[in-house]
Parts: C-alpha cells; sequence; structure tokens
C-alpha cells in the first residue's frame, strides 16, 4: 500500500504485541500505554509471597526473638548479604564494618531489624534494570538506607518506640518501584502529558486506573502481611491521602517530608525521583521548623 | 526538568528544597533553550511547592532567566510563593532583579501576551511607587482595568470589598518586560503583540515561520496590537507591506489596532492600506463584533489560492500519525481503538451537531495538518485525564481538546524525529462547530482514518 512502511497496521500491532518484562517475575503489557484496574490486580497477583527464610526471620523479629531470627538470617545467604551492605553504608554511622548478623540484629534493635528485612523483600521487587528513573540497584539501596537513616532520627525526635512504627519506612520505596513498573516502557508518553498539565504519577495511575501508588505499596503490604500499621502510615505519607488512624496521619506527614529531603538531593533529583509524586506543602508546614532544626537546616 | 508550557506561559514546578547543588539539577541551559525554541513569552518557576530555598538554589535559576533574557526577550520570573518567601527574594537580590515575581500564577497571567484585552478590574498594591505606576501602565497598555492604592491603608480597605476586582496584585514586582513579537489566538484570529520603535530588526523579531504555517492551517485573520508602538521606518513600512501580499495569496486579512500616527508618516497608513492592510482605533472593535469577524475571515477559510496536495512524503508517515494519535487517546480515555476504514478523500463527516474538533499543524521536513473529530462524549472522556473529572462545560471541554491535540503533536514530533524526521508545531485549534472544520478544509483531499473507540465513531483527517 501507498503509505504503508510496517503495514498499515504497524502502529495497532505494536500495540497490540504484548511483550516486556518487569523485574524477574513480574510481567506487565509493554509499548500500549494503557493501565486498568485488571492489569494493577494482575500485577500483584504475580508478585511472589515472601522467600521462607525471610518470613521465619519476620516472624522471629516480631515475636522479640533477636538470636533466633539472626540465625534463620544467617541462612539465607542473599538476605545476609544484604544486611551486610545495607548497615555498613556510611549513612549507619559504624566506626567498623560490622559482619555478623546477630551482631547487626542486636545493634539495630527489633523495630530496625525488621525494617532491614523488609527493606529486602523492598529490593527483591526492584527491577534488575529501571528504565524510567535513571536508577540502579544501589542507588536503591542508598535510597533505602537514606530514607532509614531519616526516619531513625524523625522517630528519635518525636521519642516514638514502635517496632512497625519504626519498619514502616521500609514500605515507602515500594511506591517508586510500582512507578517503575508501570510506566517504564512509557517514558516519552509521560513526559508530553506533563509538557500539557502538571501531573504526578500518582494522579496519572489514580485517573488511568483508579489507583494510586500508594494504593498499591498497601496492596503489597497486605500481600507480604505486613501489619496494618505501616501499610497505614505509607499511604498517609502520600500527602494527598488520609487514613481513619490520627497517629498514622501524624506520622504519614513527617514521612513526606522526609521523602521530599531526600528526593531533594542532586543525584535523586537527576534519577527523575524527585516529582514522580506531588509534595504537599500544606500537609507539611506545622511540622516543617521542628523538622528544619533537627536536621540542621540553615533557615 | 520540562515546562508545563500554556497559553505561551512556560511553568517549570520544582518540588521539594532547593540550594546549589538541588537547583543546577533541577533545571538546565538545555531545558530553557528547549523551552524557547516553543516560542513562549513568559518562563516562570513555580514555588509552590518549594518549602526551603536558599541564595545559591535561587541563583541558579536566576543565573538561566538572564540567559532566557539574552536569547529572547522573554518575560522571566518566580511565581506562586507567600509573603515570607516574597520577602526572602526582595531581600536577596534588591536592587538588581531583572526577573518578575508574581505571587499567583493568575497574576503572571495579567502580564502575558495570551491574556491581553481581558477587561480584567485589578487592584494593586506595592509599598514601591514606582512598581505600582509601572504595574497599572503595564496592565492598562494590555486591555485591563488597573486600580492603584497608594497607601496601604487605602488598599486593605479596598481589598475588603474582594468582588469588585478580578484579580488582587500584592507582593508582586515587574522586572524587565519581553520585547519579543508574541503571537496568541483568540475568536480563531492570530493577535501579535508590537511595541516600541519598529525598525528593520522587525524582520528578525517576528517569526515568519509560525506564520506562514497558521496561515497553512487555515487562519484567516491577523492582528497586529500596536497600541504600544511608538513609530515605524520605512523598513518596517516595507516589512507589512510584504506580509500583507503574502497574505492576498490566501485571502487572509491583516490589521493594525491602536497605531497612532503621530510620529508615524501619514503617508505610511495610505501605503499600507493600498498593500490591503486595514487599521481599527481599538481591538474591541473587531473582537467585539461578530459580523466584521465573519468578514474578516476569522470564523471561516476562504478559498486558498494555491491548493496544496497531500504529497506521497507525508503520506508516508501515516502510521506514526496513527500511533501518535492512536496511543494518546487509548492513554487518555483507557478504551482500545479498532480501524474501521482509510480513505483518500475529502472529509466526510456524520452527526455533525454531536462532534467537536481540533487541529494543529506541523512544518519542518513535512508540513500540514491533522484535524481531529470526536463525538462529544469522547471528547469529554479523553479530557478527564487532564482535566480530574467528569464536565459538561463545553468550554473546559474545548480548552482541554487544545491540550490534547498538542499532546498528539508533541507525540508526533517524537515518533518522526525517531524516523530523522524533524517537524514543529502550531498553536492548537479547536471547533466546536463542525461546519468551522469543514470550511476551513474546504474541498481539500486528505486521508480520513476512522477509528471505533469503545464503540463509537472517531476520525482524524490528515492534510495539507
Amino acid at each position: 500500500m501507498l503509505f504503508d512502511k510496517r503495514g498499515f497496521l504497524g502502529g495497532f500491532s505494536s500495540i497490540l504485541s504484548a511483550k516486556g518484562i518487569i523485574c524477574d517475575t513480574l510481567y506487565l503489557v509493554e509499548g500500549q500505554f494503557v493501565i486498568t484496574k485488571e492489569d494493577i490486580e494482575s500485577y500483584i497477583e504475580r508478585i511472589p509471597p515472601a522467600p521462607e527464610a525471610v518470613e521465619r526471620t519476620l516472624a522471629l523479629l516480631q515475636a522479640g526473638e533477636l538470636g533466633k531470627a539472626a540465625k534463620v538470617a544467617s541462612e539465607d545467604r542473599a538476605l545476609s548479604a544484604y544486611l551486610r551492605d545495607l548497615v555498613n553504608k556510611p549513612i549507619y554511622g559504624f566506626k567498623t564494618e560490622v559482619k555478623d548478623i546477630a551482631q547487626i540484629f542486636s545493634i539495630l534493635g527489633v523495630g530496625s531489624s525488621l525494617q532491614a528485612v523488609y527493606h529486602y523483600m523492598m529490593s527483591l521487587l526492584s527491577p534488575d534494570e529501571w528504565h524510567f528513573f535513571a536508577m540502579n540497584q544501589r542507588l536503591f539501596n542508598d535510597l533505602q538506607a537514606e530514607l532509614s537513616a531519616g526516619w531513625s532520627k524523625i522517630l528519635a525526635h518525636l521519642g516514638i518506640k514502635d517496632k512497625d512504627v519504626e519498619a514502616a519506612i521500609a514500605l515507602l520505596p515500594s511506591a517508586v518501584i510500582v512507578a517503575e513498573a508501570l510506566f517504564n516502557a512509557h517514558k516519552k508518553d509521560v513526559e508530553i502529558i506533563r509538557s500539557a498539565k502538571d501531573l504526578d504519577l500518582s494522579t496519572i495511575l489514580k485517573r488511568l486506573s483508579g489507583y494510586t501508588l500508594f494504593d498499591i505499596s498497601a496492596m503489597i503490604a497486605k500481600k507480604w502481611d505486613m501489619p496494618r500499621k505501616i501499610a497505614d502510615i505509607v499511604t498517609a505519607a502520600s500527602g494527598s491521602q488520609r487514613v481513619e488512624d490520627e497517629e498514622a496521619n501524624a506520622l504519614g506527614a513527617w514521612m513526606h517530608l522526609l521523602l521530599f529531603y531526600t528526593l531533594s538531593k542532586p543525584h535523586y533529583i537527576q534519577a527523575g525521583l524527585n516529582d514522580f509524586l506531588e509534595f504537599n506543602i500544606e500537609y507539611v508546614q506545622s511540622i516543617y521548623d521542628e523538622f528544619a532544626s533537627m536536621m540542621e537546616i540553615e533557615q | 526538568m520540562r515546562a508545563v508550557v500554556k497559553n505561551g506561559i512556560a511553568t517549570f514546578n520544582p518540588q521539594g528544597f532547593l540550594d546549589g547543588g538541588s537547583a543546577a539539577s533541577l533545571l538546565s541551559v538545555e531545558d530553557i533553550e528547549a523551552t524557547l525554541r516553543l516560542n513562549v513569552d513568559m518562563i516562570l518557576v513555580s514555588l509552590k511547592r518549594v518549602i526551603f530555598f536558599n541564595r545559591n538554589g535561587l541563583d541558579q535559576f536566576v543565573k538561566l532567566f538572564t540567559k532566557a533574557r539574552q536569547q529572547k526577550h522573554v518575560v522571566v520570573g518566580f511565581c506562586d510563593y507567600d509573603e515570607k518567601k516574597y520577602n526572602t527574594i526582595r531581600r536577596f537580590y534588591e536592587k538588581e532583579m531583572i526577573f518578575s515575581l508574581f505571587m499567583t500564577h493568575k497574576i503572571a497571567e495579567l502580564f502575558s501576551n495570551s491574556f491581553n484585552n481581558q477587561n480584567k478590574t485589578v487592584l494593586i498594591y506595592s509599598s514601591d511607587k514606582s512598581q505600582r505606576a509601572a504595574m497599572a501602565i503595564e496592565l492598562h497598555d494590555r486591555g485591563h482595568n488597573p486600580v492603584v492604592a497608594q497607601t496601604l491603608q487605602d488598599f486593605l480597605e479596598k481589598k475588603k470589598k474582594e468582588d469588585a476586582y478580578d484579580v488582587i496584585i500584592e507582593e508582586s514586582y515587574l522586572g524587565d518586560m519581553g520585547q519579543q513579537v508574541a503571537a496568541r489566538v483568540t475568536s480563531n484570529a492570530v493577535i501579535y503583540t508590537l511595541s516600541g520603535f519598529l525598525d528593520n530588526e522587525i524582520a528578525a523579531k517576528f517569526n515568519l515561520e509560525y506564520h506562514n504555517n497558521s496561515l497553512n492551517v487555515g487562519f484567516r485573520l491577523f492582528i497586529f496590537d500596536a497600541y504600544k508602538v511608538v513609530s515605524m521606518n520605512v523598513h518596517a513600512l516595507n516589512f507589512f507591506a510584504k506580509l500583507a501580499s503574502a497574505a492576498a495569496e490566501y485571502n487572509a486579512t491583516i490589521c493594525f489596532v491602536g497605531l497612532s500616527f503621530d510620529k508615524t508618516p501619514q503617508h505610511f497608513k495610505e501605503e499600507l492600506e493600498d498593500a490591503g492592510i486595514m487599521f481599527f482605533d481599538k481591538m474591541e472593535d473587531i473582537l467585539g463584533d461578530k459580523e466584521l469577524l465573519a468578514d474578516l475571515g476569522a470564523t471561516s477559510a476562504a478559498t486558498i489560492k494555491t491548493k496544496r496536495a497531500l504529497t506521497k512524503k507525508v503520506v508516508a508517515q501515516l502510521p506514526y500519525f496513527v500511533d501518535a494519535i492512536v496511543e494518546t487517546l487509548e492513554m487518555m480515555t483507557n478504551a482500545k481503538a479498532v480501524k474501521e476504514q482509510v480513505k483518500v478523500e475529502k472529509i466526510i463527516l456524520m452527526d455533525a451537531d454531536e462532534l467537536l474538533a481540533s487541529s494543529i499543524g506541523f512544518y519542518g521536513d513535512i508540513d500540514g495538518m491533522i484535524v481531529l473529530v470526536f463525538p462529544k462524549t469522547i471528547a469529554k472522556k479523553a479530557c478527564e485525564l487532564l482535566i480530574g473529572e467528569e464536565t459538561d462545560d463545553e468550554a473546559l471541554v474545548l480548552d482541554a481538546l487544545a491540550e490534547l491535540v498538542n499532546i498528539v503533536g508533541g507525540k508526533l514530533k517524537t515518533l518522526l524525529s525517531d524516523e530523522k524526521v524533524s517537524v514543529n508545531i502550531t498553536l492548537p485549534r479547536t471547533y466546536d462547530d463542525i461546519e468551522d472544520v469543514l470550511e476551513v478544509i474546504g474541498d481539500r483531499k486528505g486521508v480520513q482514518v476512522d477509528l471505533l473507540f469503545g464503540g463509537e465513531h472517531f476520525s482524524f483527517f490528515l492534510t495539507r
């Protein structure tokens, strides 16, 4: 035909041909920027259960059995390698390298150990190759570590000692992973939409599918049997959704501010993370001065 | 970072904490250059979602503002801030401000060419007397009604009667204003704003390529807003006379509004009239008179003297046009597209009463025009993602349709660029009356692609 280079339906056929892999285990349709409720439910469905050693470690940590938990965690080479790498990052501030998992759990305590294991689970969800965000595994792990350090500072400032609250920060980066998974083949489409309207990824997703990125994070938390409080705090940290639990809303505001404090660092801006979510200034205005003083931000 | 561009205003929306490191990562020289290529007349950085900034952070933006002004005389500045941020910026820069500060985006719009002559009643207060005067003069020139409060007390009193004003300006500052020949579209006429002394520089300041493509996509009325022109010399006279001759080939009309001949030789007017240019005292004389607008061609397209046929080069890219349109609409509606038929002939549309349309021109390695014709239901659905809710407000839908066809244009540009075909896009045009589409296209042949979206018919037409 006169006007057909790829067959007239070249465009359609590329749209209809489903290919593409997200992470090792998750699968979405590439070449088609249509995200439906069913796609998301199917995405959640395909999330694998936590590895057995991880589940046992978590159960023992929840019961306060640090020693037994360390023993089980040590049996999983990937988990123990991850934990060693995480806690030896400069932001954790240990003067000498800590290698023994029992020692790591003992230094961290129950809440932070839980948080570290949840971080490991999130890292299992993260893709081998990032396309939407200019990220890699190392930068993602750095983000996890920086958020953890900031969250510990906030909880110490607020005098909160609750293992689930401590662990909640580990779920926050799941929103980034979900955004990467759902939008990775559509970077240019998103850029074009955003050149016409200032919309964040969560809003685009909500308008397409009815779900926000944080709804999906909450689904992941449920799938992995994380305590409800964790999902509530992270949902409130979206800055656009409130939950029934007022304590979770208050902590969500702190987490929202911490997220943007962290994502304002040049390497995360260059990775394209700074504007994946809309920063809600009104939500955090009342705690900003306290936060700035705690983080020693010049006024 | 990419700017959101609407009505000639490019707005960057950084968020979080701005210091030297983060600001440099947020906005680069390349971002500014890409924005300038879009022919905007104002570049703003919104501080709405910035909770903290320091001098180093703002300096990065101010350097880029200065560069943008040097390259093109666009208005640059910050907007969407509170009193505390305003005072901090004023303290940082004191008297070295080439940039403007607009407390809200709405205030900024008043100083943009796209919002001229809207007759808004605007209450102004600044503690700086010269700023009060500058804003009042600028707003008056732009066809608004400024009301200046001379003291803070006076301002607070007047401000109590909020309903008396369309916009209230406070905590704002006018830096250097634009000197480009900026374009905007209203009532389907293209309006160019001129100012100062017009000499041979006009050829460099005027975007002739844009103008020619506006003619190609069907605009037939071009108005030069010349209220702020002091005078013109013979070089400018020749430029406009040539422009009028070229327009005549398309049966297009060129008008000057508000041009004073106090300092311009009276015989220039006669020479320009001989070239076919018309003169009016006030913009309202044209825009407020629907019959005159119709006579001058703003609502219709007269037959083009030189008919332009669809070339093989354009048609060869048809799959990319299909991709750009279908992918955009699938993305916006979450509905699947099914192709019904493709035909090369004059446009044929059914159920004209239930249709809305938008069009956009492209030019560069190939040129032509895409017309999207939607059933109202699909148009509303397609715009929901942009509007954020269902709406029956047709004006809002038409506004969003303009954004949507812009997105299609942007997508097309990207797809063609991957194939090493470089194109630029014109301003979008929308039609609430399908008869206007038929008049613009006339009896030109083109490729009409009919699609089925969620059970409803949708067509697009590719022509030159």
